[in-house]
């Protein structure tokens, strides 16, 4: 059976302490420029986003004061990054909808990598007939047009952020799942884990000291690479009107008005965009990054 | 290796200047017109929307037709009628050189027949109450009684129809503007299938036999709609278009672009703001003009607190909104204090909402709630739509200012809102009604107790009354009193919030002559012709 | 490889039978129904339009009625549009979203192999960061984004394209780029890793040590490899690719089967969303299938698996 996988499967290792084999990792990760960069530029997004988040007025607007008297005003002292068309400052609705739009990329990948994790690791210790039906599972899932559940579920569960989490987490994990459950059969079989159940060690303590190491390096990967797939869904929803609800805001949502009057105000897709783009950039570079450090086969002279 | 692809693309794209299609257009008299949606149906029996209408005014004719300027009943199928004194009975007279497009004549056994059909209650028809003022029409839909003949529609020969109606109905010949009046070709139906069935597909342009000035020629879901000047109408002469082009866009934006590239004669559905940038800028592309429609919040009155009519009017009376229409809208709406829009068919209600936010306060004090103190959540019900949610979201702030009360927003898709408001399952609901036809019964039957459309839960006798008086007399004076005195207890319970009145903003090019705004924003194809633009 | 196959067919058939199954209480228990509107019908028309169409049913027996039609390759009539079955539709919308479909692959294809093959022989170079960089504008920017820049530069200003509109060759170009950005940008990186890869083995290094030139090494090596989680991905995703983008078909007005797709679901046009559910899942399988058929050749280690 194909495993089809998007991504170069990482060689298991023997990890023994496991020690050496992080610091090694971390030391490559340090001379990736990129990625250093994108870790950095998260950091700092990451910071500003939660802080506005959790401290609404920080900048002197609420996200959802309007100036109708004003309107949609290009950048200036008052606004930095001027307002919408409701007078609302774009600044503020930037970083309170970075603290969305990151919390949702955040908690569905969390999801995501916990379903799939616990879905794929099962499958692939148990192998045999239990394997295969849930990889069929998987294959069915995989066969179902996205949008078409997404809407649904939107439209059932009614709209709300939680469950927004939940409906994006809850169809994205089919990759992680495949990926992990490919690793896990590829670790089983080494050497070094027969050579531990030869010498009688219990399972649990097999998978603790031994397959979970191998598997936190394309996990991680995973899911550094999931949080720019799952922030652009998030867009995508809300560019179907299902995503977050006014008047909170997100990436997604003002990247959508900001596209509407691009012509006439484009201060309102040129900021959000390009914060969106450098996010994503730098998520990927961070995961590229992950991937090089973390993938012992590929080094480099 | 970028750079060859890249330029292959642009070599395909063409060099230099292409004649668009706007100036193909004027050259073969072709009218583009931006639809704003795919037709669900072309069965006038069937059809319920404005796409669906644009193109069947195109396609079929009524006894009468609407003027393009002032909408004025004008001689359509019929050559000429007659009313009765006592205005229950109207005599039609067809002409004798009236013909479908495959030859036959029209007859008035045709119309006959069709509004037979409409009123077939297997066809389920969505505006067969469109029919109801002839007699016993109602019955006969809702299935009480089941002999046509008793209805109040005969053919006294070929040529002559004579309707009779149950109450005098002044405004009957402006109703015929809409589509479930038009004949349909019965014969033709019944040889693709039964005369019933909603899915014969006698529409389809290889099947289509129309009475219009036009014909159906290509019919290509989501892509077009062709048609094509009719050769057997009556007044084909006068008919100076070749072709008429429909295009189903819904996007308002992906429908402006294509106005702005040259692809459209005329796009209805320009975004906000744009609206306001061609406004300034483009002032000779585009026209505003009232439209018979307005904006309302419904509110549930069986749900506390909006059963207290005093909280109603706090509500209604704490907003501003000409910061809506100035600032959100900005395509000249008008704000409404009212529900009817003024000046519809001659009447303007006199009643209205005064804007007074310390006047609100007080009510709310009064209802038990002073300065929003315990003032229970309450919600703004609206379909996903980023106009809807930009004014929830200003009136939100504004209740919020004026009466220190937290309205949460809750947006519904499409489909699940309407289903809460049909089982009152709301607080507050973004509705809007376009009137069927130009006369004030049209909004104000709305809230009589028992409509479909009313959806409050609120009731009042004397306001059904006096709806009643105005439906059974055609003395304009005594009806439009009525409707004065019934708006006014509207106004007074306020069981709906009336936000701001209807425009029409059209992007329409030079080139198009002969075509006039009007308030129901009907299209009179016959005589609109195109005239090249000189550079 | 035939028993393969035909096991995947066979298999294919309790597949689809769950999806249908599923789709059909998910679709008749999400509030809303066809026959809403905003003017509201009475009562006794709603009644006859919903006779008409079966609906009034026991749910259980309206669900065995769809299975047997289903059964039948009937996919049913459109509520939306009456007169117009959903097989019709389809059949009439599909060609249109293939199209765009291979002309947005070709694209993603032809940018992303290349894009990744250059950046892999040099990598670490400026022509490995300024591809990789072009190609995350595919990733980072979103298609609803894309497709208008793409429309307000070179069909608004400087009037080579048409806005929007499906009519000629040259409708096409716009479109197929801006669908197939995002793929592009996925292949170039896959493309990139796999080659890296295949590069970095021993074999290539003893090839080259023997003196072979850069592209020799490539086309004789490095591309079965290389290739392979290209292959991998587009798999699954080629099924999404060709059976339209809702976002493209619906900035560029193309009349696809991609915009059936959700506003079928909008609409609550319930025969029209099985329909398209059972076929876009009929798709993804064959096009897994032909991916996997694929893998194999190229990859005899896997035949074993």
């Amino acid at each position: 059976m194909a495993d089809s996988t998007p991504m170069t499967m990482v060689e298991p290792v023997e990890t023994g302490g496991g020690a050496s084999f992080w610091q090694d990792a971390r030391h490559r990760l340090w001379k990736n420029k990129l990625a250093v960069f994108g870790l950095a530029v998260i950091s700092v997004l990451a910071v500003l986003c939660f802080t506005a988040f959790l401290f609404p007025n920080i900048t002197g607007y609420s996200y959802e004061q309007q100036d109708l008297v004003l309107g949609p005003a290009p950048p200036s002292h008052a606004h930095w990054l001027g307002t919408d068309p409701l007078g609302r400052d774009l600044l503020t609705r930037l970083l309170y909808g970075g603290g969305i739009s990151l919390s949702v990329g955040l908690c569905a990948t969390a999801v995501s990598l916990i379903i799939g994790v616990i879905y794929g690791a099962i499958a692939g210790f148990a192998g045999g007939k239990l394997d295969m039906l849930m990889m069929r599972f998987v294959d069915i899932l995989y066969a179902l047009p996205f949008v078409i559940f997404v809407i649904l579920l939107m439209v059932f569960l009614g709209q709300n952020i939680f469950l927004l989490f939940v409906a994006i987490g809850a169809v994205s994990w089919l990759t992680m799942a495949r990926i992990v459950r490919g690793q896990v059969m590829a670790i089983k079989r080494q050497e070094f884990v027969e050579a531990a159940h030869a010498l009688g060690l219990r399972r649990g303590r097999i998978i603790f000291r031994h397959i979970v190491p191998n598997l936190l390096g394309p996990i991680i990967v995973y899911a550094t690479l999931t949080m720019p797939e799952v922030i652009l869904l998030e867009s995508f929803l809300s560019f179907l009107g299902l995503g977050v609800q006014p008047p909170h805001s997100s990436w997604g949502v003002l990247i959508k008005e900001g596209a509407e009057v691009m012509e006439e105000y484009p201060w309102l897709l040129l900021y959000p965009g390009f914060v969106m783009a450098l996010t994503l950039f730098s998520l990927n570079f961070l995961g590229d990054g992950l991937r090089d450090a973390l993938d012992v086969r590929g080094s480099k002279d | 290796m970028y750079l060859t692809l890249l330029c292959l693309a642009l070599l395909a794209g063409g060099c230099g200047k292409h004649e668009t299609l706007v100036e193909i257009g004027d050259r073969t008299q072709e009218l583009r017109i931006g639809n704003e949606g795919e037709p669900a149906s072309l069965d006038p029996a069937v059809a319920t929307g404005v796409p669906e209408h644009n193109v069947l005014v195109s396609l079929f004719e009524s006894l009468v037709f609407a003027d393009g300027k002032d909408l004025s009943p004008r001689p359509g199928a019929a050559e000429s009628w007659e009313i009765s004194p006592d205005g229950i009975v109207y005599t039609f007279h067809l002409r004798k050189n009236g013909r479908w497009s495959n030859g036959d004549p029209v007859t008035a056994q045709d119309f006959v027949e069709s509004y037979h059909r409409v009123l077939m209650p297997s066809l389920g028809s969505q505006y067969s109450y469109m029919l109801y003022p002839l007699k016993n029409a109602e019955a006969f839909n809702l299935g009480k009684i089941t002999n046509f003949n008793e209805v109040g529609v005969k053919a006294l020969d070929d040529y002559t129809l004579q309707l009779t109606l149950h109450s005098q109905t002044p405004y009957l010949l402006s109703m015929m503007f809409q589509d479930s009046w038009d004949p349909v070709p019965v014969a033709v139906i019944k040889k693709h299938g039964a005369i019933d069935d909603r899915t014969n597909p006698w529409t389809r342009p290889e099947n289509f036999v129309g009475n219009g000035p036009f014909v159906l020629k290509e019919w290509r879901i989501n892509s077009h709609i062709l048609v094509e000047k009719s050769p057997t109408y009556w007044d084909a002469k006068k008919v100076r278009l070749n072709k008429i082009y429909f295009d189903p866009t819904e996007d308002a934006d992906t429908a402006e672009r294509m106005f702005r590239s040259g692809q459209l004669h005329s796009d209805t559905q320009p975004p906000p703001s744009k609206v306001a940038f061609y406004r300034k800028n483009k002032p000779d592309l585009i026209k505003v003009y009232p439209y018979l429609g307005t904006y309302i919040y419904k509110l549930n009155v069986t749900r506390p607190p909006l059963n207290d009519k005093r909280v109603r009017k706090a509500l209604a009376m704490a907003i501003d909104r000409n910061a809506i229409t100035e600032t959100i809208l900005r395509a000249g709406q008008e704000p409404a204090y009212f529900l009817t829009p003024p000046d519809t068919a001659g009447y303007t209600c006199q009643t209205k909402i005064k804007e007074d936010a310390s006047a609100a306060r007080q009510l709310l004090a009064e209802a038990g709630y002073p300065d929003g103190k315990n003032f229970p959540t309450v919600e703004v019900l609206f379909n996903t739509l980023q106009t809807h949610k930009a004014i929830a979201e200003a009136l939100q702030q504004m209740w919020k200012k004026n009466l220190n009360v937290n309205i949460v927003l809750h947006n519904e898709e499409w489909k699940v809102y309407l289903d809460s408001l049909r089982q009152t399952n709301y607080f507050i609901g973004r509705f809007a009604w376009i009137g069927d036809y130009v006369d004030p019964s049209t909004f104000l039957d709305l809230f009589t107790t028992g409509s479909g459309n009313n959806e409050t839960g609120w009731s009042n006798a004397e306001y059904d009354r006096l709806c009643r008086v105005a439906a059974n007399t055609g003395n304009r004076a005594a009806r439009y009193d009525a409707f004065q005195k019934a708006e006014a207890i509207l106004m007074d319970e306020m069981p709906i919030m009336p936000i701001y009145f209807y425009t029409q903003a059209r992007l329409i090019r030079p080139d198009v002559h002969g075509w006039y705004p009007n308030v129901i924003d009907d299209y009179d194809f016959k005589s609109i012709y195109l005239v090249p633009e000189k550079n | 490889m035939l028993r393969f196959i035909t096991r995947r067919f066979l298999e294919t058939i309790p597949v689809l039978f769950i999806i249908a199954t599923a789709t059909f209480f998910m679709m008749r228990l999400t509030p809303g129904g066809p026959f809403d509107s905003e003017k509201q019908v009475s009562p006794e028309i709603r009644a006859r339009m919903e006779a008409h169409y079966g609906l009034d049913k026991p749910l259980f027996q309206q669900y065995l009625l769809q299975m047997k039609h289903l059964l039948q390759g009937d996919l049913g009539p459109s509520f939306k549009y009456p007169g117009r079955s959903v097989n019709e539709i389809i059949a009439d919308s599909f060609p249109v979203s293939l199209e765009l479909g291979c002309e947005a692959l070709v694209v993603a294809l032809v940018f992303g192999l290349a894009a990744g093959m250059v950046a892999s022989l040099k990598q670490n170079s400026a022509w490995d960061h300024i591809p990789m960089g072009l190609a995350m504008i595919g990733i980072c920017v979103p298609t609803f984004v894309l497709g208008p820049l793409l429309i307000s530069a070179f069909a608004l200003h400087l009037d080579w394209f048409n806005a929007a509109g499906w009519y000629f060759p040259r409708d096409r170009v716009l479109p197929a780029l801006t669908l197939g950005a995002y793929y592009a940008a996925y292949i170039a990186r896959l493309c990139r890793g796999g080659f890296l890869e295949v590069l970095n083995q021993d074999y290539i290094r003893t090839a080259r040590a023997k003196g072979a030139g850069g592209a020799q090494v490539l086309f004789k090596h490095a591309l079965r490899g290389g290739i392979l989680p290209v292959v991998s991905f587009l798999g699954p995703t080629v099924a999404g690719v060709l059976t339209g983008s809702f976002v493209v078909e619906t900035i560029f007005g193309i009349p696809g089967l991609g915009r059936f797709f959700v506003t079928a679901a909008f609409n609550r046009d319930y025969f029209m969303v099985m329909g398209s559910v059972l076929f876009y899942a009929c798709f993804v399988m064959a096009c897994n299938l032909v991916a996997d058929v694929v893998l194999v050749w190229l990859n005899p280690k896997m035949r074993f698996e």
